[in-house]
């Protein structure tokens, strides 16, 4: 055990004297937080809209007028001919362009006057057969950069949305067919740090254990001081748990930063109890280790380490397990891939621990212990038998 | 007369300690200079400044005749360098570490390959050029980088300590390279922690905490310690701390010029070295 | 040029060693090939599968409709079933269900006679439909956000009088420019590709140029009459052409494995390739100069590129950040790279359009490469 804290201690030092790797391990996930708590919002703001008002009547920059008034959109100027629209968007000075063709402004009336007549079942009966209806030529226009293809989606409800909004201002009395009444759960603001802050808390994890920890027994190994150690009574298990513990330590710091940062500045809400978060938090960490153990003992060199951990941890932790791109929208085999991966059983732990309060996770807790005894068990007998490695 | 290398005052701190201090000293062209010193006196400080490596603190260095201070960039091609830990790729071939040498040093292809080859053969790495340095024993390796230092036949090479670690065989063999090549009229200044091979220099001087306090011929400096190998002369060298005098030639000699003013406080309560020799040893 | 003549023998000597350390191979084919299918394929932000649990507690033809007006979406699809409204959010919070569904007693009858009124023009025509309850699982916001809303309208499509939608006057004709099929993949493979040039460009460099310094050779090559210049120019160009290969093999990938639109010129993107370069490798080389081993190079520039990705708009677009955000990320060199080479892929753009790109592409790049030279030579000298 003494041993077991004299390689702790010394390993700790390293650390600490290298201010790049304190960076790295501490001031870089509290940035990471910041930064991405606040510059990830899914919604949209400050859309720039183009207009063409082809029809310049008083409808038409009535409607104009009031469809740049929402919120979320941003006046990024008009243009005068249907020619420019393209070289806009390659230029990509709007996302989306509203075009109002000619002959708006008399459909408008038009139409409405049709709404408000008396019933005459004979015509609503021919309005509702036409398969294009009279008013099809005045109808507006939205043009999309359809290049960002999930925004490019939602752009274009919002602007539909708010197309509809700026109708009912013109005079048409028109109330729901349906009332829906939505309630959202959990995060009823949609704020985007809601669900990005746990997944925060896994990647660095993730990054602090498996990259860290891989590259600094490769980094011993290198310099052959590894071999030094090796030759005293020092057992492959007390070597490998002493170096493993300051990163653990840190890792733990660093999920106590994260999570206090997501608390104070983004209010990230903890429903549920603070022991089951941190039992469960504590397995997760056990399988990062065990990755950056068996990482350890397969790399010779520490960029291979670094390369290996990058592509067998924290990538796929980012892509495939849910935190970035919904599990459910990726084709099988990658979801398949994505099964194995720690991160995946983890955050809907985490998330659901802080969000809906649940503290109970039998199955992904069993995969997670499951994991981490294979892992530990793996590298602490690949450390025993390749001394020399 | 040009002298290969000359330094006058130079010194060099670094915050608080002084590695070199007021460093004197001038090397004969073809001269076997021999440049000791116990560990942490300053001797690679020295060496990494007449080299370019280190810009000096005070003083001035001409190395060839060109002044350190302002034709640093020509000196360079004028020297060759082996530093202590070899400084050879490991994972490049002993043909692509010669290669690469000439090639850094501006010679034209058809040259290195024609100089490349023969320098091969001299050093003995004939058979062994098709493989990888890292998997080449230490004393092939030594020779590659003496090869690497001498492709494009420097006037002065400097050499840190290159014989660390390797067997008396091949130290020897290394030596009878050194002197080859000190024939041609290549000035050669080595650093070495044996003592034996202080027997081969021209002249050598010992270097105590950053300055010269012995500097002349083997023979001269074990008539004025009384030390019957250099070993002795250099345990009594050290030992006596270097203050007062030393052991240094008058302001004549076969190229010798001042040394350090050994006037400074002695450091520790060491023996005073006694010119005469007191130790008996003329038995 | 006697002064150009020691660089062949640099850069042959770092293609040695680079094709002689496994490792690095592995870094430079086998990693991008990796990101680059596990992005395209998993990139896929579109919302599917999302299970619905529904509670009819009408059972009129009208919310018969309605149900399946739900399980006919592409969107939805069917949870488990409820039988009380307790059930509904106990759904969600054991995550067996994404979205609920309550449909009331009367929804049907409220329905029917919304449209009547409508028809007919009699009735309080200010009065809504029939009530729907939509419990939705907030934690993830954003497919959370755009679940509510596909619900929403699907309720107010079900929902509304048979023709009513196509006579609004509002109905708008949408089109989409540049990926019509609205592929998110098009959208994030030419993301991986800046990436990769970034990397190999950057990454590599800083450790080729410290591993040097940590083996001792570094010494050797300052002894000799060889320039910073020359220096500089052996190390950066080995890595400058396998960010070139590599931008080749992920465009390659991308459009013929991935079908990937190209609308624009193979030039321009490697001119931009160029001018992106000088970036990168001057950032590699600044980093080698703040850091004594291979680690520290390495950390550096992974705490850089960590932050650069997220502000470059490759995950999320630029214009959806706060405003203080968004003025970072003008410092952000991968922010320009990513619309060149988005440009190029899928906007067909031209030179004329980018132009502003690689103007400030240029500038950063002049900066960083001097700074990071001027340093290299101090260190040197």
């Amino acid at each position: 055990m003494k041993r077991l804290l004299a390689i702790a201690r010394k390993e700790l030092r390293h650390i600490l004297r290298d201010p790049r790797s304190l960076l790295v391990a501490l001031v870089m996930p509290a940035a990471m937080v910041v930064l991405y708590g606040y510059g990830i919002d899914t919604e949209l703001r400050d859309l720039p809209l183009g207009i063409l008002d082809e029809d310049r009547t008083e409808a038409s920059r009535a409607l104009i007028r009031r469809v740049l008034a929402s919120e979320f959109i941003r006046d990024a100027g008009r243009i005068e001919r249907r020619a420019e629209i393209e070289p806009a968007f390659r230029r990509e000075r709007f996302r989306a362009v509203m075009v109002v063709p000619p002959g708006y402004g008399e459909a408008e009336l038009g139409s409405s006057g049709a709404r408000v007549s008396r019933a005459d079942p004979a015509r609503i009966q021919a309005l509702s057969q036409a398969s294009l209806p009279a008013s099809n030529q005045a109808q507006v226009q939205l043009l999309i950069d359809g290049a960002d293809a999930s925004t490019a989606a939602i752009v274009e409800s919002y602007l539909r949305a708010a197309l509809a909004g700026a109708g009912r201002g013109a005079g048409e009395a028109g109330a729901p067919p349906a009332d829906p009444r939505v309630r959202i759960l959990f995060n009823p603001e949609l704020e985007s740090a809601h669900f990005i802050v746990p997944g925060l808390v896994a990647v660095i994890l993730i990054m602090i254990c498996a990259l860290l920890t891989s590259i600094a027994i490769t980094r011993e190994k290198e310099t052959g001081t590894m071999e030094q150690v090796l030759t005293t009574p020092v057992r492959p298990a007390q070597l490998v748990l002493g170096k493993v513990a300051p990163y653990l330590l840190i890792a733990i710091a660093d999920a106590i930063l994260v999570l206090a940062v997501g608390r104070i500045v983004f209010h990230v809400p903890m429903r549920g109890s603070w022991g089951a978060l941190a039992g469960y938090s504590f397995l997760y960490l056990m399988v990062a280790l065990g990755l950056g153990l068996l990482i350890s003992t397969v790399a010779r060199s520490q960029r291979v380490a670094m390369t290996v951990a990058l592509v067998a941890t924290m990538l796929p932790t980012i892509i495939l397990s849910g935190f970035v791109f919904p599990f459910a929208s990726m084709p099988w085999p990658l979801q398949a891939l994505g099964r194995v991966i720690p991160a995946t059983y983890y955050l809907p732990i985490i998330r659901g621990i802080m969000l809906t309060g649940r503290a109970w996770y039998p199955l992904e807790g069993a995969v997670l212990a499951g994991m981490a005894v294979l892992l530990l068990a793996l590298s602490i007998r690949r450390f025993g038998t390749r001394l020399e490695a | 007369m040009d002298h290969a290398v000359k330094a006058e005052g130079l010194t060099r701190r670094f915050g608080d300690f002084t590695a070199v201090d007021r460093l004197d000293l001038a090397v004969a062209p073809g001269e076997i200079f021999g440049f000791l010193g116990a560990n942490g006196a300053g001797k690679t400080t020295a060496i990494r400044m007449f080299c370019g490596l280190l810009a000096p603190s005070e003083g001035e260095a001409w190395i060839d005749g060109l002044s350190l201070s302002r034709s640093a960039e020509a000196i360079k091609q004028r020297i060759g360098y082996m530093s202590q830990r070899f400084s050879l790729y490991d994972d490049l071939t002993i043909e692509e570490n010669i290669e690469f040498s000439g090639g850094i040093h501006g010679m034209p292809r058809a040259e290195i390959r024609r100089v490349g080859a023969a320098l091969t053969a001299r050093l003995g790495l004939e058979r062994a050029r098709g493989r990888l340095t890292r998997e080449v024993p230490l004393g092939f390796k030594q020779r590659l980088a003496l090869g690497c230092a001498a492709l494009h036949r420097p006037r002065i090479l400097f050499l840190d300590e290159p014989t660390g670690g390797v067997d008396p065989l091949a130290r020897r063999e290394f030596w009878d390279l050194i002197y080859e090549t000190a024939a041609e009229g290549t000035t050669v200044f080595v650093t070495t922690h044996y003592m034996d091979e202080a027997e081969y220099c021209g002249r050598v001087s010992i270097m105590v905490r950053g300055r010269i306090t012995a500097l002349g011929s083997p023979a001269q400096l074990k008539r004025q310690t009384g030390g019957a190998t250099m070993e002795e002369v250099f345990l009594r060298v050290v030992e006596g701390g270097g203050e007062r005098g030393g052991i240094l030639p008058a302001a004549d000699g076969a190229g010798g010029a001042s040394a350090n003013g050994a006037m400074g406080p002695g450091a520790n309560g060491g023996k005073e070295p006694n010119p005469g020799g007191a130790r008996g040893e003329e038995a | 040029m006697q002064a150009l003549r020691p660089i062949p023998f640099i850069v042959r000597k770092e293609f040695r060693q680079l094709f002689r350390d496994r490792a690095l191979v592995g870094i430079v084919v086998f990693v991008p090939l990796v990101q680059l299918f596990l992005f395209g394929y998993a990139a896929n932000t579109d919302l599917v599968d999302v299970r619905v649990a529904l509670l009819d507690q009408d059972r009129s033809p009208e919310s018969r409709a309605l149900a399946d007006a739900f399980y006919s979406s592409d969107v939805f699809v069917p949870g488990p079933p409820a039988a009380s409204p307790g059930d509904l959010e106990r759904f969600l919070v054991q995550r067996e269900a994404d979205v609920s569904i309550w449909i009331p007693p009367g929804y049907g009858e409220r329905t029917a006679s919304f449209a009547r009124r409508s028809l007919t023009g009699t009735g309080d025509r200010g009065e809504a439909g029939a009530q729907v309850g939509v419990l939705v699982d907030g934690t993830n916001s954003s497919l959370a956000g755009r679940a509510a809303a596909y619900a929403a309208w699907i309720i107010s499509q079900a929902a509304s009088p048979p023709g009513a939608a196509q006579t609004a006057p509002l109905a708008a004709r949408s089109r989409f420019f540049y990926n019509p099929e609205l592929r998110s993949r098009d959208y994030m493979v030419p993301g991986i590709v800046v990436l990769i040039v970034t990397i190999i460009s950057g990454l590599l460099t800083g450790m080729a140029v410290v591993r040097e310094r940590e083996i001792g050779t570094l010494e050797q090559l300052m002894v000799s009459p060889l320039t910073p210049g020359q220096l500089i120019a052996g190390k950066t160009i080995p890595f400058a052409i396998l960010a070139f290969l590599d931008l080749a093999l992920a465009t390659l990938v991308a459009v013929l494995w991935f079908r990937l639109p190209f609308e624009g010129s193979a030039w321009l993107l490697a001119a931009g390739a160029l001018v992106y370069l000088l970036v990168t490798l001057g950032l590699g080389l600044l980093a080698s100069t703040v850091s004594s081993t291979q680690q520290q190079a390495m950390f550096t520039l992974w705490f850089f590129l960590i932050f650069a990705i997220l502000m470059s708009g490759f995950f999320y677009p630029i214009e959806n950040m706060p405003p203080g955000i968004r003025w970072l990320t003008y410092a952000d060199p991968l922010r320009y790279m990513m619309k060149i080479v988005r440009g190029v892929f899928l906007r067909g753009a031209t030179f004329a359009d980018l132009w502003p790109q690689f103007a400030a592409l240029g500038g950063m790049g002049l900066v960083i490469f001097s700074a990071a030279v001027w340093r290299f030579r101090k260190r040197v000298a």
